[in-house]
Formats: structure tokens, sequence, C-alpha cells
């Protein structure tokens, strides 16, 4: 079980690393939004706390702008996972972490 | 620190004389009205009438004691005391579109106004003429301009702007001052030229500051953020993604330390390592007393729980001096390296006085 959370973890933060920044391709920043809502949702509730933890102020950032993507457009139970996610991130980020998600110019 | 509530409205904007004994501050429509201390009390002693829309910036140049106001009438005026009346002159800015920030130059021989025409007007006063008139620093600029700031040489402004971006020019004007000696920000220093820009944050940059020395430039903008650009470091921008909501007014207290006050309501300090380059959040300022919780019922808390997915026994009300936001902030004594008390101005119509204490000289900068 510990190794499934470890599966879990490192998919998470392989998720948050080749987010495709820059990327123009709107079928490119699709996969990968659909890719980060499945890890998302892989995470077992108390399980999320320690993965929003072991990412940096970036990391925060950009968890916190798939979270309201995955907000956009809900799937069957997904809200519910990701409103837990968006609890911790926000406890971690702040409303600042909110506010970039309402201002930013690349979007995920 | 002490709070005083002037109106009931947004103070629009502020500024202090130089002793600090008078107040003019434009209480949310087209006048200044200018209070003094009498004691303990705040009394109105002038109403400045002349602008036809609200008036968005007001600066106090403490030598000569002029004014200098600016509004969405597109106008600005130098106003001068004349036995116990204020006495304003109409500065033409040939802009159309409402101005928005206005600035004494440390000499107070040039003032600046930024404006919703997406340039500077550059104002100085032409004797021949006896009339002010003014110059124009257009490019590249491409948003209104919502805050300047002085560089202590008399001759760099910073400007901060909604096309996201922080900018440094040189306002030299040939007419009233010799040629400036180079800085940090560079040596030729024609009029226009463009010093120092930021790459783009993404959000409006709301204000700025140069700190004492002129060496270095912070700025707050919409996203959240306060960035810092070190010209003694090639002009390296830090930048710290705060966890508040947007800060609306930054000003520089030491060399390395700034406060910064917006949506949240509170000062908070900041403190600029140079050795890392970094930016890094020192706490806010203002510590709310703890009012009492009284316990919850079992039928308020599952309200609470229906009304707001939450138990949370915290209550609706602000527990910060300010109960709305900070729009602006002024340093009152000590000057921006030495900073021993400020003060903010905010959509509450409240004034408040904050106190900066210095434990020791290297230690944390704590409020009183």
């Amino acid at each position: 079980d510990r190794r499934r959370t470890g599966e879990a973890l490192r998919a998470f933060h392989t998720a948050i690393r080749s987010s495709p920044g820059s990327s123009r391709s709107q079928a490119m920043k699709e996969q990968a939004q659909g890719t980060m809502l499945k890890v998302l949702t892989s995470f077992k509730s108390s399980e999320i706390e320690q993965a929003v933890n072991s990412l940096d102020r970036n990391g925060v950032d950009l968890l916190m702008k798939y979270i309201y993507k995955g907000f956009e457009k809900p799937t069957e139970n997904s809200s519910a996972i990701l409103l837990q996610w968006h609890e911790k991130a926000l406890a971690v980020g702040g409303l600042g972490s909110i506010i970039r998600v309402l201002t930013a110019r690349k979007t995920v | 620190m002490a709070y005083h509530s002037f109106l009931l409205e947004p103070i629009s904007c502020h500024a202090w004389n130089k002793d600090r004994t008078q107040i003019a501050l434009c209480p949310n429509n087209h006048e200044v009205h200018i209070y003094r201390k009498d004691g303990a009390k705040w009394s109105k002693v002038h109403e400045l009438k002349e602008h036809n829309g609200q008036v968005t910036g007001i600066d106090w140049a403490p030598e000569s004691n002029r004014l200098v106001t600016c509004g969405t009438d597109r106008n600005a005026y130098v106003w001068t005391l004349k036995g116990n009346v204020w006495k304003p002159t109409l500065v033409i800015l040939r802009i159309n579109r409402a101005a928005r920030c206005v600035k004494w130059s440390p000499k107070e021989n040039k003032f600046a106004v930024g404006s919703g025409s997406r340039l500077i007007s550059i104002c100085y006063f032409e004797q021949e003429n006896d009339w002010w008139v003014c110059k124009h620093i257009k490019k590249p600029i491409r948003s209104t301009v919502l805050s300047l700031d002085w560089h202590p040489n008399n001759v760099l402004l910073a400007a901060g702007s909604c096309d996201f971006k922080c900018r440094i020019f040189s306002a030299y004007i040939k007419e009233v001052e010799e040629r400036p000696s180079p800085t940090p920000w560079g040596s030729k220093m024609p009029f226009g030229e463009l010093m120092f820009e930021s790459s783009s944050s993404c959000g409006w940059v709301h204000s700025i500051c140069f700190s004492a020395s002129g060496s270095r430039v912070a700025w707050v903008s919409h996203d959240s953020t306060l960035c810092l650009a070190d010209a003694g470091k090639k002009m390296a921008v830090a930048s710290l993604c705060t966890e508040t909501l947007p800060l609306l007014a930054v000003t520089f207290i030491t060399e390395n330390s700034l406060v910064a006050a917006g949506h949240d309501c509170c000062p908070m300090l900041f403190t600029y390592e140079e050795s890392q380059g970094a930016l890094t959040f020192g706490g806010k300022l203002d510590v709310p007393k703890q009012s009492s919780q009284r316990g919850l019922t079992a039928r308020e808390r599952f309200q609470n729980l229906d009304k707001k997915a939450s138990s949370d026994t915290a209550n609706a009300t602000l527990d910060t001096l300010h109960k709305n936001s900070i729009s602006q902030i002024s340093v009152l004594t000590g000057g921006k390296d030495k900073c021993s008390q400020f003060c903010t101005t905010g959509m509450d119509g409240g004034m408040s006085i904050w106190d900066v204490k210095v434990r020791n000289p290297r230690g944390p900068l704590r409020l009183g």
C-alpha cells in the first residue's frame, strides 16, 4: 500500500514537472489536463496533504491552476476530490495562489 | 499605532505637509480637504474646490509648501498658499483620459502625472511665459500609468502601469536642471530614455517605490506579487508570490525592508536579502486582538456546516485596524532609509499611523 502511495506521489510530481508551460497546442494542454486529473483523483484523501507539502511555491501555483481547470470540466465525482485538493493547496498557497489563477496569462 | 476615522467613504488619496501637522485628502469627490492636527483631534481647515472630476492624486512639496493635485477631469492644479487661502493654477496636461497619479520631483521644480492616456506628463514652470508647460513620455507605455516615484537625482522616474510593467525613464528637463551624473541605472539620460523595463508580471502594477539611495526599485502587482529590481546587481529582479490578496501600496522603510498593504487591510513587512537576491515575507504588522470566542450551539454548528460547508467558528468581521482595503502608504518620519513612522489610508475612510521600532540595528523590525 505504501508502494501505491509512492507511485501516486511520483506520478504527481511527473505530471507537475512535465506541464506544458508555454505550449500553444490546445491538444497538448488537454492531454496534460486529463493526465493531471487522473493523477489527482487517484489519491486517497489522507495522502493529499503530504503531496501538497512536497511542492515548492511555483508547484503550488501550478497545482491550483489545474484544480480550477478540473472544476471547469467536471466529471462524475471529480469535484469532490478536487475540493479536497483545493482545501490543502489553499492552506499552503493562500489566497494569492487563487489570485494568480485568475490573473495568469499562460493558462494550463 | 493610532487610527482616525475621517470619513464613511474611501479616502481617494492623501498627502502630508512638511512637519506632519496637516493632511490633505480627497474624500471620494471632486474636492481636497485639508485637516490640521489640534492636540488629539483633527479639524478641517481648508476645502479646495476646483476639479470637475474625482481627485486621484495629491502631493505636497515639503520645502516650497505647494500642493499639486490631479483628477479624472484630465487636469492638474498647482496650489500656492496666499495668506490663508490656497490659490490654484491650472496646468494643461494635454491628455485625453483621466489623470491617475502625481508626484513632485525631489527638488520640487518638476512634477510628473500618470494618466489613462498611456503616457506620463512631466511638468515644469516656464519663467518667460509665467506658466506650467509639460512634455510627454509615451513610448513604450501601452496602458494606464497607475503609480510614479522619483529617483533622488531628480531625473529618473519609475512608473508602474496597467500593461503589467515597471519602467524607469529619464525625465531630464534641460530648461530647469544640469545634466545628471551617471547612476547604476545608466549614464545617458536624454528625456524619455527608457533605463529599465521589467519583464511582464501578470497584474497591473499598483504601486512603485525607489529606495532612499535610488539603486533599488520595488513594485506590487495585481497578481499578488512583490518585485524588486536591484541596479547594484545589474538590475536583477527578485520577486515574491505572496499568499495574500493583491497589494495596492508599497514603500521602502530601510534600504532592505519594505512595508506593503492592500486588499488584506493590513500592512505587511518584507525583507530583501541582497546576497541571495531574494524577497521574504516578514509578517503582518497588525496583530488583531483576540476576540472572545463564545461556544456555538449544535444548531449553529449545523447551520454553519449547511451554509458555509465549514464548522469554523471564526466570525465574519475583520480583526484588522482598517476595515477595508488600504490604498496608500506614506512615510512620515525617518525617510525611506530609516523610517520610524508611516501612515496608511484606505477605503474605509480611515487613516492610521504606525510606529516602526528597531530592536537592534541588525535585528528584525517590529511594530509599536
